[in-house]
């Protein structure tokens, strides 16, 4: 009995020493590689297996959050420190301190892991922005501004054409250094607000808009073209990270040198320091070993191999005693840059910066806003963005309202409710009928219904950092009287509802009318090549939407987009597609209905074909013109079969999520987002505000509902 | 009546027009996977000038450090899962659509209504409460989970189809299979999906879709990169820092391959599928 | 009743021994043949509030083609669907030679039945639309092969086996819907109008093929129409419908000339028969503009019912009225008058000019006249030669 026991025990232990740790990155090529290679000496070393797991960028932060309150998690994974203190007050990470070993690593890289007193994970590299100069075209590094701007100019050549400069200047992580070098301040030094109606931002704005207007910077600059333009020598310069390391062409000379200091101030251009870190999970059944492999990964051999094959900076001071680091130009060159960087704060104060300053930094490089009204603009969505928490309301009055709801509702149905008659007789085949609906019935229940209620019950309740608190229908009152914002800005409900309808309208009318005319030109059973321009046409059918996303956003591009492209070989002026409302608005209705239009041809295909061809051959007869027999008889006929699909395309145009997300990402300033993607926004990149987030998803239900009830009844039973 | 040459040369010239515009899009990514660059192919010429399969021989050949066969892998994870999806998918579908279609039960007209409802909910807000589901339910890191939601999440669109087709076959063809002596099953199996089959073809396609191009789920509930469907292998190209374009094309026609051929196998269904459901839906 | 039982035809329904048991009639004056094959018991079948049958007893005899007759909405659809258990009736019983069919499901009542549609299966071929039933049942293939083989040639498909349904004309496809029953040897056909989508020289020469089939195998057949002279030419017995009621059953003839209420009286017979409103005054029969000797004992109010065969225009007579159509069949034809009493139609031959708007006279060819009760749900008096 004790012996059994006893048995049991180590064999408990020891299936619990056997499972293995599970580490979660975002890595990719040689970095990947390097992860790999330090856990395989890990188990080599300790006999500890650990399973690896790369996941898209894009999804990692959600799986991280979804999976590991949900026991479902990694034990270690590997995130930037930005998100620090969300996680830390999502419980998904377990403190270092003491354990870590604060004098290994470059000062500002610890400190980067700190919350609230304590530490959490292993540093690991660190990322940062540096010059690359193409040394053919700049042999010496700018120092200052001054120095700068004489470079830009002398390097700078319309005709090739050639820039001085290139970095993806519509993004606040590349324009921070510039913030920070003409001295303004981000959060106030008391109160921890974020500020940005300040001169030094003001002088930062205009700097770089001044680059622009120059032509010393191209506009609407993506990391792609960035890429593209140095390895062509067609930019002279470029501000970037470590990452950017890797995607320059053997064949073109370059050097890493720090930013350059502000003339005027003499303070450096001090980029922002991202400090990437193995973190534990709180969740981890395996505590011990999870902090001795995340530690493992942060020092010694794991660094080594970080250098080389990852090529990433190392957080480890240890690591620059190394010839091989010593040697190398590109990391020891970042470690320079990285004395003068500013870790950036982990605070959510921090998160609630990025939009706002986009907004602003986009304006005034679009030239919609003048550098010192863009402060204040900042400062209007920073505001807007961040809702106080409305007061806990109480629960009770709730509860009865749903309570005396149900019960009238409950009531209406037994009012309305048929002859009485016996429910054997008046459903005869009901135990069939629900046999053969239960299995589907079941799935829709749980994995549709259930989460649909859980979201509209969501709408009543705040989110903050993972604890709901309830504040009945506050979230819905804010959104519907605007607070914040006036009716007329982006960030309100009614204006994005505008949007959205006029989204939903044009697109729906473009895929008929379109759908509908090529649809009629191949009905003509005479017509040659007829099933190869069919099946042509179908092809933007077949391909998924995020890829059409993607594709036709490069199309749009700026600068080298085939759209502006092909305005140009017309004569035409080049149009800059998402800086106004009309061509950004545009832009995305242009793609979805490229998307949208084979759906409806080969619906109004098969709708036509259902009409007889005689009432044509009697239209004929009595004189009817061609414009008159579509309009008299193809029309009239056609709106049966049309109308459930045209109901449908409504439906799933007004939540085409991404298209808008993926094309025009909202530009300018959130105006083209519906109401579906700036859902999205404030669930997931406006600090997690699922409450206001349910509530919207909640509206765009009822507007849709509302919607669906209006046309049935307006084109009668016979369209339902 | 005959119709003026004008007018059909006019005719091919619109429908022309429409095709380039149609496919010149598609002619781009192609260019950008068999192009040697990484980069975002910035030009007007949807045609390479230099022609490398590089691209599609990394994104075909990928191992991870295990030696694992990755594209290969997830390849037949997208085939299961797909393949899963479309069969649990259809059979839910069919079932529940013909009951609605056919039998009078109570709570039917609700359900209907249920239905087109679910399908104006935003999906995106749902992963939340969806997670926590499949964690009770055991379905995490499972191609079952993904298969379960894959086809229930199909299912509104696929039953409104099936039911609107279902709507009009006769009744009479299956009282002449009862009279025969078929069974409540095998006049459902023998004679009625027999004759819904290009309402079938559309929602296996419509299913097997919704499950191939998904990658959110897809990527937040397996944690096995072996065991990824293609679209987050794909994902995974668009990183935080860089995107390797030529990769992401490559991938992405790897991608829309099969869900084209589908779509040209089915083409002929297609119209008739589509339009006979919802004529009555 | 003919019965000639070719090799095909062993039919189980037909070795069955035929008891005999009298049921009561529900309306008509005439005596029943009372004799099971297939025996219907007090049916009744409602759709929601609205009766469509309204409690139906019916006797058919073994090898019978009985025809059930009656206005579209009649309840004869409903009863042949409730024979072939595609139907639950409310109450009543389907008994077919003594055993309760009603809670058995269709395929085990061994019954078979032609739909007005056809009901073909489109996305088989003719062979396969045949065999069809056979598999379900599981009979083994050479059988199935055989059974198909001989139904084809009694039905002359032979050379369409291969056909899809589409491929078919219309009279071929009719032949395919009772191969398929053929096939089967059930113990009853049911056919629902199944002669309605036919062109009317199609539908002649399948009548006749329909006769020749139920000489040939010599079982018993239930066939629904709303048309007349099928039900005539067809029908061994025929059973009128009306409201969901069973008005008379009887051989054709009788119910021609012994209809057993005006319903029936003018349902059967075109045209139809005239009915004029009297009263009996002495010894005749008085009505508006008209009077007329009467028979019999009947007194009272009574409906008066008159053939148009058994009326004629002439020189004079007890009717006269304006000829408001006139209907040309060759060397006689049908003149539509309207007199005092209402309208009329009378045969009038050749020799007599008849045109629109003239004034004449009808005079009845010698005793003619059926009495009705005056609500018209009971005959009193049929004419003496027709009793």
């Amino acid at each position: 009995m004790t012996r059994l026991s006893v048995l049991a025990l180590l064999m408990a232990t020891d299936g619990l020493a056997a499972e293995p740790l599970k580490l979660w990155h975002a890595y990719r090529g040689g970095e990947e590689q390097a992860i790999e290679a330090a856990v395989k000496r890990y188990t080599d070393k300790t006999g500890v297996q650990v399973e690896l797991l790369s996941v898209p960028y894009d999804a990692f932060s959600s799986k991280l959050t979804s999976a590991i309150p949900h026991d479902a998690g990694p034990d270690v994974f590997i995130f930037a420190h930005e998100r620090l203190r969300q996680f830390h007050r999502l419980k998904v990470i377990a403190p270092s301190t003491g354990r870590l070993d604060r004098s290994k690593y470059i000062k500002s890289t610890v400190d980067a892991l700190e919350v609230d007193g304590e530490l959490y994970g292993y540093p690991l590299s660190l990322k940062t922005l540096a010059l690359f100069l193409n040394t053919e075209l700049v042999p010496d590094a700018p120092t200052t501004t001054d120095d700068w701007l004489k470079a830009l100019e002398r390097t700078t050549d319309p005709s090739k054409p050639r820039f001085g400069l290139a970095y993806a200047a519509g993004d606040f992580y590349l324009h921070a250094p510039f913030v920070f070098g003409f001295g303004a301040k981000l959060f106030d030094d008391t109160t921890g607000r974020a500020t940005f109606d300040t001169p030094g931002m003001a002088k930062s704005l205009a700097f770089v808009k001044g680059l622009q207007d120059r032509g010393f910077l191209p506009q609407e600059v993506s990391g792609a073209l960035v890429k593209s333009l140095f390895n062509e020598g067609r930019a002279a310069m470029v501000i970037s990270g470590p990452w950017f390391t890797g995607e320059i062409d053997q064949a073109v000379k370059y050097r890493i040198v720090p930013l350059p200091t502000v003339t005027e101030t003499g303070l450096p251009l001090m980029p922002f320091l991202g400090v990437e870190a193995a973190l534990v999970s709180a969740r981890t059944r395996q505590p011990e070993q999870a902090q001795a492999l995340a530690e493992f990964l942060s020092l010694g051999e794991a660094t080594a191999l970080r250098v080389n094959p990852g090529r990433q900076i190392p957080a480890e001071l240890a690591a620059y005693e190394l010839t091989e680091v010593q040697q190398d130009p590109v990391i020891s060159a970042f470690k320079d840059v990285a004395a003068r960087a500013v870790p950036t704060p982990n605070t959510l104060e921090m998160a609630k910066v990025w939009e706002p300053m986009k907004l602003a930094l986009r304006g005034v490089l679009q030239g919609e806003v003048a550098p010192e009204a863009a402060g204040q603009l900042a400062e209007r969505r920073y505001r807007a963005l961040n809702r106080d928490r409305p007061p806990d309301a109480p629960k009770l009055p709730y509860a009865i309202a749903l309570v005396v709801a149900l019960a009238g509702f409950a009531f209406w149905r037994w009012t309305k409710r048929g002859p009485a008659q016996a429910f054997a007789r008046r459903y005869p085949e009901a135990a069939r009928g629900l046999a053969w609906v239960s299995p589907a019935a079941v799935g829709i229940f749980v994995l549709i219904v259930i989460p649909f209620v859980w979201g509209i019950s969501l709408a009543f309740f705040h989110h903050d950092a993972g604890e709901y608190s309830f504040v009945g229908l506050a979230n819905f009152t804010d959104i519907l009287t605007s607070k914040g914002y006036r009716v007329t800005e982006p960030l309100s409900f009614w204006f994005t509802l505008a949007v959205t309808i006029a989204w939903t309208f044009v697109n729906v009318t473009l895929h008929v009318s379109i759908g509908l005319a090529l649809a009629i030109l191949l009905k003509d059973p005479l017509l040659k090549l007829r099933g190869v321009y069919r099946v042509l046409l179908i092809v933007p059918w077949a391909v998924p939407n995020y890829i059409t996303a993607l594709m036709w956003k490069g199309m749009f591009h700026r600068q080298f987009g085939a759209i502006n492209g092909l305005l140009s070989a017309l004569g035409l002026e080049p149009v800059s597609w998402f800086t106004q409302f009309s061509t950004a608005f545009a832009a995305n209705v242009i793609t979805n209905t490229w998307l949208g239009f084979p759906f409806m041809m080969v619906v109004s295909l098969g709708a036509l074909q259902s009409i007889p061809q005689d009432l044509y051959e009697a239209a004929e007869v009595d004189g009817a013109s061609k414009w008159t027999q579509f309009r008299r008889i193809t029309l009239p006929l056609l709106k049966p079969a049309l109308l459930p699909s045209v109901i449908l395309g409504c439906v799933w145009t007004f939540n085409m999520f991404n298209i808008i997300y993926l094309v025009s990402g909202g530009e300018p300033g959130g105006a083209t987002d519906i109401l579906v993607s700036e859902a999205y926004r404030w669930a997931f990149q406006r600090n997690e505000q699922y409450g206001f987030a349910a509530a919207y998803a909640v509206l765009i239900f009822f507007v849709l509902l509302g919607w669906t009830r209006l046309t049935r009844r307006l084109t009668g039973p016979e369209a339902a | 009546m005959k119709r003026s040459q004008l007018t059909v040369a006019l005719v091919h010239v619109v429908l022309v027009l429409a095709c380039v515009a149609s496919l010149y899009p598609v002619l781009w990514v192609v260019k950008m996977a068999l192009s040697p660059a990484q980069s975002l192919s910035l030009s007007l010429n949807p045609f390479p000038q230099e022609v490398t399969f590089d691209h599609f021989r990394e994104v075909l050949l990928s191992h991870d450090s295990q030696g694992r066969w990755l594209f290969g892998r997830q390849l037949l994870a997208s085939v299961v899962v797909s393949g899963a999806t479309t069969l649990v998918g259809l059979s839910l579908a069919v079932t529940a659509a013909y009951a609605l279609s056919r039998f009078r039960f109570p709570g039917k007209d609700a359900g209907m209504q249920t239905l087109l409802v679910t399908q104006m909910f935003p999906a995106t807000l749902m992963l939340v409460p969806l997670f926590a589901i499949l964690q009770r339910l055991s379905l995490l890191d499972s191609w079952g989970g993904l298969v379960l939601v894959y086809s229930t999440t199909s299912l509104p669109f696929c039953v409104w189809m099936l039911k609107g087709y279902f709507d009009t076959i006769p009744r009479e063809l299956e009282e002449a299979a009862v009279m025969d002596g078929a069974s409540a099953w095998q006049v459902f199996w023998k004679v009625v999906l027999p004759l819904a089959r290009p309402a079938l073809a559309v929602t296996a396609l419509f299913s097997f879709m919704t499950a191939w191009n998904e990658f959110i789920l897809s990527a937040t509930l397996i944690n096995d990169a072996a065991r990824f469907t293609l679209p987050v292998a794909l994902q995974q190209y668009v990183g935080e820092w860089k995107t390797e374009w030529g990769h992401f094309a490559a991938g992405a026609l790897v991608v829309s391959a099969p869900v084209m051929a589908l779509f040209f196998a089915l083409q002929k269904y297609l119209v008739g599928g589509l339009t006979a459901g919802a004529v009555k839906g | 009743m003919t019965v000639l039982a070719t090799p095909s035809a062993v039919n189980r329904g037909l070795e069955r021994r035929v008891r005999r048991k009298g049921t009561p009639a529900e309306t008509g004056s005439c005596t029943l043949p009372r004799v099971s094959g297939l025996r219907l018991v007090g049916i009744k079948k409602s759709y929601g509030d609205n009766p469509v049958v309204k409690g139906v007893d019916l006797d058919v005899a073994p090898g019978e083609f009985l025809v059930m007759v009656g206005p579209s909405g009649c309840g004869k659809t409903t009863l042949l669907r409730v024979i072939a258990g595609l139907e639950q009736v409310d109450a009543g019983q389907v008994l077919m030679d003594g055993q309760d069919l009603t809670p058995l499901p269709p395929r085990d009542r061994d019954v078979g039945m032609v739909f007005q549609s056809y009901a073909l299966y489109p996305h088989m071929s003719v062979k396969q639309n045949l065999a069809f039933g056979l598999e379900l049942r599981q009979v083994p293939p050479a059988e199935i092969d055989a059974r198909v083989a001989e139904a084809a040639k009694m039905l002359e498909l032979s050379h369409l086996l291969d056909r899809k349904p589409k491929a078919l004309s219309g009279g071929q496809r009719q032949r395919v819907a009772m191969g398929r029953v053929i096939v089967r040897r059930p113990r009853l056909f049911l056919f629902d109008e199944p002669l309605s989508n036919l062109d009317t020289a199609l539908r002649v020469q399948m009548r006749g093929e329909l006769a020749r089939l139920h000489r040939q195998l010599g079982v018993t057949m239930i066939y629904v129409t709303h048309d007349q002279v099928e039900a005539m030419t067809l029908a061994t017995r025929v059973a009128v419908f009306n409201k969901g009621v069973l008005q008379q059953v009887g051989p054709p003839l009788e119910l021609y000339h012994r209809p057993a209420n005006t319903f029936v009286a003018t349902f059967l017979g075109s045209p139809s028969m005239n009915l004029f409103e009297a009263r009996r005054d002495g010894s005749r029969f008085v009505g508006q503009g008209f009077a007329l000797e009467a028979r019999g004992e009947v007194t009272g109010e009574v409906k008066l019912g008159l053939r148009p065969q058994d009326l004629s225009v002439a020189a004079d007579g007890p009717f006269s009225g304006e000829v408001e159509a006139v209907e040309r069949l060759g060397f006689d034809g049908y003149a539509f008058l309207k007199t005092a009493a209402g309208p009329l139609a009378a045969r009038f031959d050749g020799s007599v000019p008849v045109d629109v708007g003239q004034q004449v006279k009808v005079k009845p060819l010698g005793d003619v006249v059926h009495l009705f009760s005056a609500d018209g749900a009971k005959a009193l008096w049929h004419p003496e030669a027709r009793r």
